[in-house]
């Protein structure tokens, strides 16, 4: 990680210490919106999987985990049974879907979204239906661990997981299966003749994509306490979507910048005019046309021409990547 | 016992016979050129062969196995590699990770879904070493496709030789090039291939390189094999001469 | 009423609301023939000409000024978008199309409602098209059968066009290759625009339709786009000849559904769509990839 990350994950511990609950409540909700918009990268940014559906493992995620907290289950157990479930839905349904691409995949992607919706919907006895879930609590433990169940506790735990997160997708991309997934994108012709599985690959990079947004999910449950089916409504998927485009795909910390601006943005926006939607899909528009590598991106750009002309004025040909 | 042989091969498609009970092989460390007219069938040959195309009959064997039921993939992993008529690289992705990529793919490591600083940089290390021998050092960190057409086809070659296979199928190497470019390749290719076993299927159009570069020839016409010997015998075959329709050019 | 009788009124229902999700998604099969994208906003068209059309038709106090204002709404706001800022992205990758129609979907639905407000609208239809028609002896809507003969009318006289204008032979030969098209002297460029306006405009002009059949809502335009999607996968993209079997089937499992699984029905439809292209990646009729 840069030498920037330091210095700001530092901060974002020491935030409670010095910010009202409120405030801290916000950044616990512009962290997991980061981890959710920071999952879809991986796979449209890096595999250029356009998933209209983000929300079905987002959804999972927290359901899975509401149930287990209703039954009681300790929290950290709790969400980790919802990550597994995510991952063992997502692989089958990453084989599924990957059987298409391009806008076909992300119709699948989205039907299978608004499968999940209706059937969360629909199934009240099991989901709570449009009343959703509510009444659990972040149980404790293991050996009885209560560090997370305050605000405080529960935010450095979010923040936590999201760095600990981010960190493990970024070894990911840098690893050799990462810049596989990259090639396989880039032609899968090439990548075939280099004995890779393009089709596999996908599935892949789905997986690991849906696995953190039901991570994103699980701590949704755990910070609202309470689930409903809008968890799992395709605007949500659009949200999540301009989260990337904004900050910039293809760079993991793009999207999660991306993702607190949006979300500090429809706070802002809301209060000021009924229609921030309409801002959004207009500031969208402009982002596609104007600025498709999003803030994050430019600026990287930025940076490596400035790298590359002063290399080229010391004269060095062999700078390393 | 030779590296790639192929008895019989045929590929049908309804009722056009594109490829016609062809024979043949490739040895060990040897330069095969494959040539004929338009609609031959050698690109479809190729295809066979790499396993983009299944055939309809006949038996391929590589490396004493017969693997003609085997996908492209499977065969690139056993050491077959291959370019393609129309240039195909990672247009996004520079020039050295275009051939870091290549390298990566035949290490033990290449599915491993956790970060390796030795395998990264011992792979860039022998992915510049490979630029500097195509002499496209200076583009290393060019995107692939904003190079010229030229590079491109150098960086293609590159790609397809730095993984070390067993058998390179080159598909029109010099395609697009100019007649500098072209003997340049030539060249290239003949001081890239010395001292190893490599052995190369070429696929040309340009009968200079064919005769600068093979140790022999097949010369395919409306998919069937009507020549197969020493560059010589075959300038010299009438059939072939034939097929051609009076190509026997000065050139050769 | 008896089975036989029962079984008339579902098909008859089939058959409206297949005109309806026919008109919609031709519109969409027309763009993506043309442009080879897929138009997002085309569910928000839909919503945006319904609404045009029911003001245009409560202000002259006529049902038919409200039929004519929709679609060409549809198609001018359509064209606008087209000319300024879709233009710009034709030279880049296909998910840039996807992405821009996306937002421009968020921002029209938006439109939609500080125009007009988030209450539904209802439009008054005219004495001819209201009122009861007895088929089999069963009472059945005259504005569902104005529905089905009005739809395949126009469906019927664009396949027409298309087949047989000159018009229709250069929409075609341009979604079969541009560029050739281009070097024959074509303006294919103005001949893009105008499919993708007349497109527009088909999506305005079944919004309107169907206000009388599910009332004008803020919303209606999510639930269309997602219909028209999921019946252009299961018929096939840029398939005109899909689409009319895709609105079938899709009206088909809608209408039964309702009837007898009412709480399924939707999932149904997207289990449909799912094995379709678990089958057919491409759709039924579509381009085998």
């Amino acid at each position: 990680m840069n030498k920037t990350a330091l210095p700001l994950i530092v901060a974002l511990a020491a935030a409670p210490l010095v910010l009202s609950g409120f405030q801290v409540t916000l950044l616990t909700e512009i962290l997991i919106f980061a981890l959710f918009a920071m999952g879809l990268d991986v796979q449209m940014g890096y595999a250029k999987l356009f998933s209209f559906g983000h929300v079905l493992p987002y959804g999972i995620g927290a359901y899975v985990t509401a149930f287990a907290l209703l039954h009681g289950w300790p929290l950290p157990l709790a969400v980790g049974v919802a990550f597994v479930a995510v991952i063992l839905l997502a692989v089958p349904m990453g084989w599924l879907c990957t059987r298409t691409s391009g806008v076909a995949f992300a119709m699948l992607t989205l039907a299978f979204a608004q499968l999940g919706y209706a059937i969360v919907f629909k199934w009240t006895s099991l989901t709570g239906g449009s009343d959703g879930l509510s009444g659990f609590v972040r149980n404790p433990g293991p050996f009885g661990f209560e560090g997370f169940v305050s605000r405080e506790g529960f935010y450095w735990l979010t923040l936590a997981v999201v760095v600990g997160a981010l960190f493990l997708a970024q070894a990911f991309m840098r690893s050799a299966m990462g810049t596989a997934i990259v090639a396989a994108r880039e032609s899968e012709k090439r990548a075939v003749a280099l004995g890779y599985e393009p089709r596999s690959l996908r599935v892949v990079a789905f997986s690991v994509s849906n696995a953190i947004a039901g991570l994103a999910g699980a701590l949704h449950a755990g910070f609202l306490l309470f689930v409903s089916p809008e968890l799992l409504h395709w605007a949500l998927s659009g949200h999540v979507i301009i989260a990337v485009i904004l900050g910039g795909a293809g760079t993991l910390i793009g999207p999660m910048i991306g993702a607190a601006l949006f979300v500090l943005a429809q706070h802002q926006l809301s209060a000021i005019t009924d229609s921030w939607p309409l801002v959004m899909g207009v500031l969208f528009i402009a982002f596609v046309i104007a600025a498709p590598k999003g803030l994050w991106g430019m600026q990287e750009s930025i940076r490596a021409r400035l790298a590359h002309r002063k290399t080229n004025r010391m004269g060095v040909t062999n700078v390393a990547p | 016992m030779s590296l790639l042989d192929c008895q019989g091969l045929t590929k049908k498609w309804g009722a056009m016979i594109a490829v016609d009970q062809v024979d043949l092989s490739v040895n060990a460390g040897e330069v095969v050129a494959l040539i004929g007219p338009n609609g031959a069938g050698k690109s479809t040959v190729f295809n066979l062969i790499a396993g983009a195309t299944s055939r309809t009959a006949g038996t391929i064997s590589f490396a004493g196995e017969r693997v003609e039921k085997l996908r492209a993939s499977t065969l690139a992993r056993r050491g077959l590699a291959r370019t393609y008529q129309i240039t195909c690289l990672f247009p996004q992705l520079t020039a050295l990770e275009n051939v870091r990529l290549a390298l990566q793919s035949k290490e033990a490591g290449r599915l491993n879904p956790f970060p390796s600083a030795a395998m990264a940089k011992r792979t860039t290390a022998h992915a510049l070493e490979w630029l500097g021998r195509v002499r496209l050092s200076s583009n290393a960190h060019t995107l692939a496709g904003v190079l010229s057409h030229g590079d491109q086809r150098l960086l293609e070659i590159a790609t397809a030789l730095s993984s070390k296979p067993q058998l390179v199928l080159l598909d029109e190497p010099t395609q697009g090039m100019s007649l500098d470019e072209t003997r340049a390749t030539v060249n290239l290719l003949k001081e890239l291939l010395q001292g190893t076993e490599m052995a190369v299927l070429l696929v040309e159009h340009d009968l200079e390189v064919v005769f600068g570069l093979a140790d022999r020839i097949v010369v395919l016409d409306q998919g069937r094999k009507i020549a197969d010997g020493l560059p010589e015998a075959v300038r010299a075959d009438p059939a072939v001469q034939q097929a051609y329709l009076g190509v026997g050019n000065a050139a050769c | 009423m008896n089975a036989w009788q029962l079984l008339l009124t579902l098909l008859l229902n089939t058959l409206a609301l297949a005109s309806l999700l026919a008109m919609l998604t031709v519109g969409l099969t027309l763009i993506f023939g043309i442009m080879r994208i897929m138009n997002f906003a085309h569910g928000a068209l839909y919503m945006f000409g319904a609404y045009a059309g029911i003001s245009a038709a409560r202000l002259v106090d006529s049902f038919w000024a409200g039929l004519l204002v929709a679609p060409l709404v549809a198609g001018a706001v359509g064209s606008a978008f087209e000319y300024f800022l879709l233009r710009r992205l034709y030279k880049r990758d296909g998910g840039s199309f996807l992405l821009i129609t996306f937002g421009w979907a968020l921002a029209m639905s938006e439109l939609v409602r500080l125009i007009w407000g988030s209450n539904t609208r209802d439009v008054q239809l005219p004495e001819i098209l209201s009122g009861i028609v007895m088929l089999a002896g069963e009472p059945f809507p005259m504005y569902r059968v104005f529905l089905v003969v009005f739809g395949s009318a126009t469906l019927f006289a664009l396949t027409y066009a298309i087949l047989r204008s000159r018009l229709g032979l250069l929409i075609r030969s341009i979604s079969q290759n541009a560029e050739m098209t281009h070097a024959l002297g074509v303006d294919v460029g103005a001949i893009r625009s105008l499919t993708f306006a007349v497109g527009c405009g088909f999506a305005g002009l079944g919004g309107f339709l169907a206000v009388p059949l599910i009332t004008g809502y803020i919303g209606m335009g999510g639930a269309a786009i997602i219909d028209s999607f999921v019946i252009v996968m299961i018929g096939g993209m840029g398939s005109f000849l899909g689409s009319a079997v895709g609105s079938l089937l899709v009206a088909a499992t809608q209408s039964f559904g309702n009837f007898y699984f009412p709480d399924l029905a939707l999932v149904v439809t997207y289990l449909l769509m799912i094995c379709v292209l678990l089958l057919r990646p491409g759709g039924l009729f579509g381009e085998e990839e």
